[in-house]
């Protein structure tokens, strides 16, 4: 597994944000959360990042376990947010170059990135502009690109079509289906049902901290799945 | 420097695109220009005033005439401190202290002629611009390093690279470093070559810019610390900005004063007039305040007649006009010693408040660095005490060489006796030599205390700041 989490629990004070939480997400797998605002998904993220520490329980990245070593565990994994956020006075093609320059990634020229950047659907003329003209989606983008230039195992996925336009989030939602083609594992936090069934190879439903329901996504339609998160947030 | 190097060049080229640096570094350049220009002028003016006045008091001394030692001695003469190069960069006390000294006999003054006694002392140099107002580029450049960020949420972007936060501060720092030591050594440049040029270029000049320079150097990587600090511990940019500034004015503006006035409390220095008081009680009845000046230097002039050889001191004590020279050695010793007791007094109550302000100066690294920065550029107290020092030791000798050539020469012509310029021309030469960078230094060693434990806590918070630094 490349993602795994055990009993996951995290307390704020009195309120409990994940209830013993386990999950994991093998290469090639996407693992879609879906959930209300408040259910635990970004928390979920943030513990696997590293940014905050889990109250108890495991999150290990390929074995390493995150709050002993966040930085390993950061290594292979990339990390995209609702809004990608950039150097607003830095271009896309030097943005990525920082990120993927700090990341390890050996092959940072100019052509590489720029094929990346394309790849990853961003507009030829978009690459030497400054990113404080960009769009969300262009910046959505970018941040792909980053996890694709880094070759990254594992990506972190926070509502990140949260806000696009319909053609940008089906863009997204390809370049993650071809990335899962290549292995990627993938988890994403989401309220796009629709996306989740889409790309998800896995459909969790959290509620208040804990995981409700686990579906494979080819195994229910989009009605079906429709129902069970509609139920489940209802009951 | 690798990963380092990677997020200092990024910082530079954010910075290079961002106003802010332009217009800073602009202001700062020209206003460390300009204060270079006005301290070289007020530099070159006060060297061409004290070389003129000094030639005019050489002048008037040798070309004085038929006169009795006495009343030349009377008449006196007047020295001069030279002005050193590093005077351009940091004027430190000379404007409030003065640095011409009245000699003459029976007494001994006080350095007169300072600047701020007429009200046109100013504050503006290139140590002012160095001292407050580059912390305050430095602060506004580095405030939002690490805050702003957080606030744009670059910060958790760029930690799920997997790069090692420390090294993301080092980074910063090093960017930090860069921009100001770019803004700065081109003028740091012009400063050394213009001091170079203004006749600065002798070895012990060169040896305290360099340590001034070493001295700026971690003063402002002190800042630059704390700015990371602050910068990755704060709530918001605005609250570093405002908790920044703030230090700042603690530093430079209130410690400072406070340091005065508790330095003031401590060890009180008494006014000119009180002074003044004080000497002439003491001329007229001893430092004890029971001792009979007359019984005392007619005692001493009988002595010193003896060791002249002088054997029917009695006898010759009739002829008053022959003793007349004996008799004012032995009052000059009589001054001398009333003079030395309460100019030392004086100057070890200033030297007392120099170090109580030298100690408080581990709580601001500006006063540490005022102390060290006027020590460097020989403007400060213990340099102006080490030129009237020397001054007195030279007033001294003048007038005993006059005593004893009136003592000598007189004989029956009693105070009819005069002497011509050949005696004026015998006048000890007056060739003062600052001390040296290394007395300098031992003289600031609580400053160099202070800067090195500021540095240390600046280092360290550096390394903090980063650890504690959160994406929220």
């Amino acid at each position: 597994m490349i993602l795994q989490a055990e009993g996951l629990v995290k307390h704020y004070g009195a309120h409990v944000a994940l209830r013993g939480l386990d999950l994991a997400v093998g290469a090639g797998e996407v693992f879609c959360l879906l959930g209300a605002n408040g259910a635990g998904k970004t928390t979920t993220i943030q513990i696997f990042l590293g940014f905050i520490e889990p109250t108890a329980g495991s999150a290990r990245i390929k074995g390493v376990e995150v709050r002993d070593d966040p930085v390993a565990a950061r290594r292979c994994l990339a990390y995209i947010p609702e809004n990608v956020m950039l150097y607003p006075n830095l271009t896309g093609l030097e943005n990525l170059e920082y990120f993927t320059t700090l990341a390890g990634v050996e092959d940072t020229s100019a052509e590489r990135l720029e094929a990346v950047l394309a790849r990853a659907g961003l507009p030829k003329d978009a690459v030497q502009r400054p990113v404080g003209t960009y769009s969300k989606g262009m910046r959505q983008k970018v941040g792909i690109a980053m996890a694709i230039a880094r070759r990254a195992e594992l990506l972190l996925l926070d509502e990140p079509t949260s806000g696009l336009d319909p053609k940008a989030s089906n863009e997204f939602s390809q370049l993650i289906s071809s990335l899962r083609d290549e292995g990627v594992a993938v988890l994403m936090a989401t309220h796009d049902l629709f996306r989740s069934r889409e790309v998800g190879t896995h459909i969790g439903i959290m509620k208040r901290g804990e995981l409700v329901a686990r579906l494979d996504a080819d195994a229910v339609s989009h009605t079906d799945l429709e129902q069970i998160y509609l139920e489940h947030m209802h009951g | 420097m690798g990963l380092m190097g990677t997020v200092a060049r990024k910082e530079l080229r954010s910075l290079a695109r961002d106003g802010r640096l332009r217009l800073l570094g602009a202001i700062v350049v020209v206003l460390t220009l300009a204060a270079l220009g006005f301290g070289v002028q007020q530099a070159e003016r006060a060297e061409h005033a004290r070389s003129h006045a000094a030639e005019q008091a050489e002048a008037q001394w040798r070309g004085q005439g038929e006169k009795n030692p006495h009343v030349a001695a009377h008449y006196g003469t007047h020295v001069f401190a030279p002005a050193s190069a590093a005077t351009a960069i940091d004027p430190g006390v000379g404007p409030w202290l003065g640095r011409s000294v009245k000699i003459e006999a029976h007494r001994r003054n006080l350095a007169a002629h300072a600047e701020a006694a007429d009200g046109g002392a100013g504050r503006f140099s290139v140590a002012a611009v160095l001292l407050e107002l580059v912390p305050l580029l430095i602060i506004a450049l580095g405030y939002g390093l690490w805050s702003r960020e957080r606030e744009r949420r670059t910060l958790a972007q760029l930690l799920s690279t997997g790069v090692d936060r420390r090294v993301v501060g080092r980074g910063k720092a090093l960017a930090l470093a860069a921009v100001v030591a770019g803004l700065l050594g081109p003028a740091g440049l012009i400063v050394v070559g213009t001091l170079w040029a203004l006749g600065g270029g002798d070895g012990d000049t060169l040896t305290r810019l360099g340590l001034m320079g070493l001295g700026y150097g971690a003063y402002f990587a002190i800042f630059g610390g704390l700015t990371l600090y602050v910068s990755a511990v704060a709530r918001s940019s605005r609250a570093a900005l405002v908790a920044l500034v703030g230090l700042w004015g603690l530093f430079t503006l209130v410690l400072p004063r406070v340091a005065s006035e508790v330095a003031g409390a401590v060890q009180p220095l008494p006014s000119r007039a009180e002074l003044e008081r004080r000497v002439a009680a003491d001329l007229e009845r001893g430092i004890d305040g029971e001792t009979d000046r007359e019984a005392t230097v007619d005692r001493w002039t009988r002595e010193m007649m003896a060791e002249a050889g002088i054997a029917d001191a009695g006898l010759l004590m009739d002829d008053d006009m022959f003793a007349v020279g004996f008799e004012l050695r032995a009052e000059a010793r009589w001054e001398d010693q009333i003079y030395d007791h309460h100019i030392k007094a004086l100057d070890d109550r200033v030297a007392a408040q120099e170090r109580v302000i030298a100690w408080l100066g581990l709580g601001s690294p500006y006063l540490a660095m005022r102390a060290l920065s006027a020590g460097l550029a020989g403007t400060d107290v213990a340099h102006h005490r080490h030129f009237t020092d020397y001054t007195e030791g030279w007033r001294k000798a003048l007038m005993e060489q006059l005593d004893v050539a009136f003592a000598n020469e007189a004989g029956a012509e009693g105070w009819s006796y005069t002497a011509g310029p050949e005696l004026w021309a015998k006048a000890p030469p007056f060739e003062y030599r600052a001390p040296g960078a290394g007395a300098a230094l031992r003289g600031h060693l609580p400053a160099l205390l202070a800067l090195g434990l500021w540095l240390l806590a600046a280092v360290l918070l550096t390394g903090r700041g980063a650890r504690r630094v959160g994406v929220r």
